[in-house]
């Protein structure tokens, strides 16, 4: 759990829609091996820092850099080849396709064979398939969905939903991977389970960067967290430090109790 | 080794059926193999990698079109007409697929409609290089090695054609590119998060599956020796979407069943009930799209799973 | 100079026919997101039940016109009903109930060439057959008949999206239906009469504009493409647009056909050029889309 190298470095990041600044001026930065929670009131500009990392829209200003290399400017399926997974907010699965084909569509990116040897049908294509459907289940196997595994996706539950997202951004061995918001709508029970899918991931020496409303949750998990607050950073520190830091109180509306308190009720959707 | 079997199998079948059925029924026999195989890649392009175009007939003319006009006119030796018209049917494919990385949904099918309409629009005036109205009409196939492909010999052309596309197709939906065509299908956003290159992935489908339509229509060129513009008009391109629909969109054995069953419909009941077997059909899109979305093969497939599931809670 | 005078004046009676066609789609399109092809053949349904009110029924043709429009109301009514409220609340793709109308447009087609030969009918204008002058504008009455007819349309169902809470509450629903339904607006009584109105819209299109030919199976077809032309070309998101689209569409039709020194079949291009062209370039048409109040 000791945090390794630096692997995504944001700096004075800002976006702006029309008059509206929903990121100004922003930066930190995620280690491998690290949970770093996101948090901040709803509009604070958190999953708009999550779409400029994955590239949905360019950033006014400031820099994101993956190994020290720039990465604004590049389109969303090449951000993904880079190494940045991601769960939606709402689950996004591809229903027309079983669970296995899912996950298998989150491993695209580590896939090098290209078109004709397919059309050949070369013991190397094959043999590539095999591994992957192999490594699909192992995935599903992890994320505990071994029961569900021809299930039709559209019949899977919300938390099952997200579980499958989580199998999916995890088959693109990604270096960084996104939780939009994972324990909105889950079980108690659903919760625990995520919470240690997301410290195994984490073990593994994959950064997680975790937007959370559900501060029992985050704080069980996050090894550092990050304040927004309309758009700025007002904090960057410990949890335990987070918890008393006053401009976090303030941001909060004076709503200490909001902190540390279990809010499974407090997760509302964020602008 | 079973596979090859398989396929070896089914390509002797169809190339001996045509020399057993009488010439009418022989001639009935291969337009529906042309009508499979331009269905089965409208699938891949509208089921499995979700574009609504209605352009596939008018690909079909322009490789038909583009072979006869290249022999004919330009006196072309067949076996370089054939990779022309499919380079042609290729450039000009990849030219109209852009339209489908700008434009979704019903979008896309009214732009692809539109571009269908102008290629009857150019063929009907094309005077005398597309013989206009008329179309071209009492061309020959050159002689090979002074034999005359003609009648049966056609329709095992276009089951090789048919067998090829199938398998081409079949390869590609089992790979990672059949699995990003469907996720984009599903969900553009989620695929291109999954690192999947939406506009690549969409350009290629469109630009393969409308060559597969040129090269069927190059066979069906040689049938009659007759190629004119009705044929590939827009009664038809819907009539390939319902095909889809009906036989079950996103399943290849759906378009082969859904082609099929609407081509029987018409041969063997037009003589009977003349333009009722048209209203059969709009009755059959309502009913399917309204009961089973998966279509027929979707149906039969919730036939076989109640049967099994039946079966399975049965046992102890 | 005259001969353009009265081209100007059949093209903007066209036009007029197209962009009710239009109306007809953005009807239905704006609070449902589908698009109906089948509103061509709710056009030429209408004509042949003109035809059928005032041939048989001995109604005069003036009277004709409301009377099909109610016929197509309710089949219209009727359709929404059968095929797309059971997808809509089946939550089905947003292509199912396109589809489905795809389907009910064949249906339409063969009940009406069963029913009918595949004969042209003649149908009487209101006005009979006769020219008029103003001035320097010639045409027939039909053709003024048409644009008048359109004009007071259009300003009727302006009123009705501008100035009624009921149309109001089209519009609400147009913008985000989830949101219109929690402020109480009845989403299946929206559906359900936008798809009676577009019915009843594009009959009397169909209506108006046979007297200028005849009622015909054939009819349809080329109305229903020349229908969502015009949409896209005026731009979906208002209704002004439509006829605007309309007439854009019939001028770039008939100037072409009459000035352009290209065959008159390949004048038939525009029509297609145009639809490429604006759904490729100007996606949003010729009228951008109102700001949100």
């Amino acid at each position: 759990m000791t945090a390794g190298k630096t692997f995504i470095e944001i700096s004075n990041l800002s976006k702006r829609f029309g008059g509206l600044t929903a990121v100004d001026d922003v930066d930190f930065e995620v280690r491998e091996g690290e949970v770093l929670g996101l948090i901040g009131p709803n509009g604070a500009g958190k999953s708009t820092t999550f779409n400029l990392i994955c590239g949905y829209y360019p950033a006014n200003t400031g820099s994101i850099r993956l190994d020290g290399k720039e990465i604004i400017g590049q389109p969303p399926h090449k951000i993904a080849a880079l190494g940045i997974m991601r769960t939606f907010q709402h689950n996004m699965p591809f229903e027309g396709m079983s669970v296995t084909e899912n996950v298998m569509v989150g491993a695209h990116t580590t896939l090098h064979g290209g078109l004709i040897p397919v059309l050949l049908g070369t013991g190397r294509a094959r043999s590539e398939e095999r591994a992957l459907r192999k490594k699909a289940d192992e995935l599903i196997d992890f994320v505990g969905l071994s029961e569900e595994r021809d299930t039709p996706v559209t019949s899977l539950s919300f938390g099952q939903g997200r579980l499958l997202e989580t199998a999916r951004a995890l088959a693109g061995e990604p270096r960084l991977i996104l939780f939009d918001e994972p324990a909105a709508g889950l079980t108690p029970s659903e919760c625990v389970r995520l919470s240690e899918i997301i410290r195994g991931i984490a073990d593994r020496g994959i950064a997680v960067l975790l937007i959370e409303h559900d501060m029992h949750f985050l704080m069980s998990l996050a090894e550092r967290v990050v304040v927004l607050n309309f758009g700025s950073k007002i904090a960057d520190a410990l949890p335990q430090d987070i918890r008393n830091n006053p401009a976090v109180i303030q941001a909060y509306l004076g709503d200490a109790a909001v902190i540390g308190a279990d809010t499974e009720n407090g997760s509302g959707a964020d602008a | 080794m079973g596979a090859a079997i398989r396929w070896g199998g089914a390509a002797l079948i169809m190339c001996v059926v045509p020399f057993l059925l009488p010439l009418y029924e022989m001639d009935v026999y291969r337009k529906m193999l042309f009508w499979v195989a331009l269905a089965i890649s409208y699938n891949f392009l509208f089921g499995i990698a979700g574009q609504m175009a209605l352009s596939h007939f008018a690909f079909a003319g322009i490789g038909a079109y583009t072979v006869v006009i290249l022999m004919t006119q330009a006196g072309v030796p067949l076996l370089l007409a054939i990779p022309l018209a499919l380079g042609l049917a290729g450039i000009l494919a990849f030219i109209v697929s852009f339209a489908a990385t700008r434009l979704e949904g019903f979008y896309l099918a009214l732009a692809t409609l539109a571009f269908a309409q102008l290629f009857i629009v150019i063929l009907d005036e094309g005077g005398a290089l597309t013989g206009g109205t008329g179309g071209l009409t009492s061309y020959k196939l050159p002689l090979v090695f002074g034999f005359e492909i003609q009648g049966p010999w056609l329709a095992i052309a276009m089951a090789l054609v048919l067998l090829l596309t199938l398998a081409f197709l079949l390869r590609i939906d089992r790979s990672w590119y059949g699995r990003a065509c469907r996720a984009i299908r599903d969900n553009g956003e989620a695929a291109a998060a999954m690192g999947v290159d939406v506009k690549r992935t969409k350009i290629m489908a469109f630009t393969l599956t409308s060559v597969m339509a040129a090269g069927a229509g190059m066979v069906y060129a040689f049938f009659d020796n007759t190629v004119n513009p009705p044929v590939f008009g827009l009664e038809n391109a819907f009539m390939l979407l319902f095909m889809v629909i009906i036989g079950g969109s996103g399943s290849h054995l759906g378009a082969i069943v859904g082609a099929v069953l609407l081509r029987l419909l018409q041969d063997m009941l037009e003589p009977f009930v003349g333009q009722f077997h048209v209203m059969g059909l709009g009755i059959l899109m309502v009913v399917v799209i309204l009961v089973q979305p998966k279509g027929l093969v979707g149906i039969w497939d919730d036939l076989v799973g109640r049967k099994r599931a039946g079966r399975r809670k049965a046992k102890p | 100079m005259a001969d353009l005078l009265e081209l100007l004046v059949s093209a903007t009676a066209s036009g007029c026919v197209y962009g009710l066609i239009a109306l007809a789609y953005l009807l239905v399109l704006r609070p449902t997101g589908v698009i109906n092809f089948a509103s061509g053949e709710w056009a030429m349904m209408g004509a042949y039940a003109a035809y059928v009110i005032s041939d048989a029924g001995g109604l005069p043709p003036i009277l004709a016109i409301p009377a099909a429009a109610l016929v197509l109301a309710i089949i219209g009514w009727l359709t929404e009903w059968l095929t797309v409220r059971p997808l809509v609340e089946r939550g089905a793709g947003h292509l199912a109930p396109i589809l489905a109308l795809l389907g009910m447009l064949v249906i339409y087609h063969q009940v009406v060439l069963l029913s009918f030969s595949e004969d042209q009918y003649p149908l009487d204008g209101p006005f009979g057959f006769g020219r008029i002058e103003f001035g320097l504008l010639a045409g027939s009455y039909q053709d003024f008949f048409i644009v008048g007819a359109t004009i007071a349309i259009f300003i009727g169902f302006w009123l009705f999206f501008e100035r009624t809470v009921w149309g109001r509450s089209f519009e609400a629903v147009a913008i985000n239906r989830r949101a219109a339904a929690l402020m109480g607006i009845n989403l299946r009584m929206v559906t359900a009469l936008s798809f009676a109105g577009a019915a009843a819209i594009a009959a009397t299109a169909g209506v108006l504009d046979s007297p200028r030919g005849s009622v015909e199976a054939n009819m349809s077809l080329p109305l229903a493409v020349q229908g969502f032309s015009a949409l896209i070309i005026g731009g979906i998101n208002r209704v002004e647009g439509a006829l605007l689209g309309g007439i854009v569409l019939a001028f770039a039709e008939d100037l072409t056909r009459r000035y352009a020194p290209i065959p008159s079949g390949l004048a038939l291009g525009v029509t297609p050029v145009l639809l490429i062209t604006f759904l490729l370039v100007l996606p949003n048409g010729i009228l951008r889309a109102k700001e949100a109040k």
